[in-house]
């Protein structure tokens, strides 16, 4: 009932564009109908270049998001149960998250060159932030009825951290992943935009320049449609990893 | 209540009689889209209305500054324009796609010669490219993918027997930003206009590759006026006394360059320093604004059957208008 309902509520935007489309209110070259979008995303999911443009838009926002989670799980976890640490980086982190990343791309350019690595570079910074800041907050969190339950059966303080600390801050690191994620894929279409020969990003730029909106509007049907399945892998990922959450003791 | 009735009379009365009035008082307005290089007769218009007087009689102007020609275009879709500058190569790209625009006047040339400018390709001096063969396997510098400095980039490639994108990548860059991106290697070669043109060439250390006429071969159009084929059915008269006074601005602007620029300058239109803006050599313009419908033909064909940047043939002679020019 719940997949119908959203099923349905994405059928009638759908419906409602194709609608305006069709309503002539708007040139169709700036409102294209969903048929043609269709049209040309069919063309560019068969062709090569497609998947080549898709395949280096992915391992740029991976790679930068892949580095940003160990840094991030890592500095969070000091920050969260060190307090010498959160003193030393908290204001860093805090004092830098409203920071337009993007901002600083041209001076990434000039110290990473033109190619992947300026962009690689800027989605470990974008991702860093989240994945910092909710690791933190779950480290900080764990329950110290947990921790003093561990002492008492005599475990180490390294087999507290990797036993207890570490499965209890778990949910929390994949949630700041899940919010980072994103982040990645939009700073490397931005990017891309603004400085690529290649990638999902230039050919949004290569459509626009030619007002070929349709095509435009097709690739960003693919992003959207590649940030859906790596959120969806995310989300698996997570119920796999963090199983104990699904037993039934786990409240107990 | 027969009070009111008069009343009522006379405000529908006085409206109908203010319509015709308003109408009469104020000329159409023209909502024009301009950019931020090589544009200054258009500036100029605004700048000093004194020496457009038609302006605020047949027209008035109003001018919308962007930085990019397919936000312009769209402006224009969504009917937020009547008119502006562009390119020659991206009115092309929106008449190959079924935009109803015309080019009615020329701006300014690509041209050959020693008194006028033509946007420069250069590498760094002492570096490994020494001439456009040696961007083998480099990359070079362009200001905006599917943009003049991109078609004479990939025109440059070319003559020197090199495919764009294969052989050397075309990346696009801000023209702020490419000579340290040159002089620091992050790309190999890069697009120079001016004012980074002189300002580059005055600080050293950069070779001359190639031009943008040396690249296609002749002098072409760089930018034109275009408008709205709309407007234009509907305000022909508006758009003709506005090309008379265009023209005129323009035959100003080339007898007292130095005044015009001071005057350009003072207004807010450019940034770059006055003592450097006044030295900076110009783009060739044409006195009458005439468009060279040739240079566009030739154009058209490359970019069709060299770049591939065409799905359908565009008929040049029907996108270009001189008869809104004064005779």
């Amino acid at each position: 009932m719940k997949s119908l309902r959203s099923f349905m509520l994405f059928g009638s935007v759908l419906l409602a564009w194709e609608l305006a489309a069709r309503s002539g209110w708007w040139n169709p070259l700036l409102f294209p109908s969903l048929a043609k979008i269709a049209d040309e995303f069919i063309r560019f999911v068969a062709g090569a270049d497609g998947l080549h443009e898709t395949w280096v838009s992915l391992y740029r926002a991976l790679g930068g998001f892949a580095l940003a989670a160990v840094v991030g799980v890592v500095i969070g976890i000091l920050m969260g149960r060190s307090a010498l640490a959160a003193a030393l980086l908290d204001p860093a982190f805090s004092g830098t998250y409203a920071v337009p990343k993007l901002a600083l791309f041209p001076i990434f350019i000039f110290v990473f060159g033109i190619g992947s690595l300026s962009k690689v570079a800027l989605v470990f910074l974008e991702c860093l932030y989240p994945i910092v800041i909710i690791t933190c907050q779950g480290a900080r969190n764990v329950s110290p009825v947990l921790i003093w339950s561990a002492q008492n059966m005599g475990a180490s303080r390294v087999r507290i951290f990797g036993r207890v600390v570490v499965p209890a801050t778990v949910p929390y690191i994949f949630a700041g992943l899940r919010v980072a994620l994103p982040v990645a894929m939009i700073v490397v279409i931005i990017t891309e935009m603004i400085s690529s020969a290649d990638g999902l990003g230039y050919r949004v730029i290569y459509a626009l320049a030619s007002l070929q909106t349709d095509r435009m509007l097709a690739v960003v049907l693919a992003i959207a449609l590649l940030g859906y399945v790596l959120d969806r892998a995310l989300v698996a990922l997570r119920g796999r990893l963090v199983y104990w959450e699904k037993l039934d003791t786990f409240y107990v | 209540m027969n009070t009111i009735r008069y009343l009522l009379t006379a405000v529908l009365a006085g409206a109908m009689l203010y319509v015709p009035i308003a109408d009469a008082a104020d000329p159409p307005l023209i909502r024009f889209g301009r950019g931020f290089a090589a544009e200054e007769q258009v500036w100029l218009m605004s700048a000093r209305p004194d020496l457009a007087p038609n302006q605020g009689k047949k027209y008035q102007l109003k001018q919308i500054l962007f930085r990019a020609n397919p936000q312009r275009f769209q402006a224009y879709l969504a009917g937020e324009l009547d008119g502006g500058t562009a390119p020659g190569l991206a009115v092309i790209f929106a008449r190959s796609q079924g935009v109803d625009m015309k080019i009615l006047a020329s701006i300014c040339l690509e041209a050959a010669g020693s008194e006028h400018f033509s946007t420069t390709y250069m590498a760094k001096d002492g570096g490994p490219v020494k001439s456009v063969k040696d961007l083998k396997g480099r990359t070079l510098g362009v200001v905006g993918i599917k943009t003049a400095t991109d078609l004479w980039a990939r025109a440059g490639l070319l003559n020197a027997g090199l495919t764009p994108d294969v052989d050397t990548k075309v990346v696009p860059l801000g023209f702020p930003a490419m000579g340290e991106a040159v002089r620091s290697g992050k790309v190999d070669a890069g697009t120079f206009v001016e004012p980074f043109y002189s300002a580059e060439v005055a600080k050293g250390g950069l070779r001359k590759l190639f031009t943008a006429v040396e690249a296609v071969g002749y002098d072409h159009e760089l930018l034109d006026i275009w408008f709205g084929e709309k407007f234009l059915k509907a305000h022909p008269d508006a758009v003709r006394a506005f090309l008379a006074d265009y023209v005129a601005v323009t035959k100003y602007y080339l007898q007292n360059t130095r005044q015009a620029k001071t005057d350009l300058h003072k207004a807010g239109f450019v940034r770059t320093p006055l003592a450097v803006y006044l030295k900076n050599s110009d783009w060739k313009r044409d006195p009458g604004a005439r468009v060279d419908v040739e240079s566009l033909k030739k154009l058209a064909v490359f970019m069709q059957g060299k770049l591939g940047w065409l799905e359908k043939s565009v008929k040049v002679e029907d996108m270009v208008d001189l008869s809104y020019l004064p005779r």
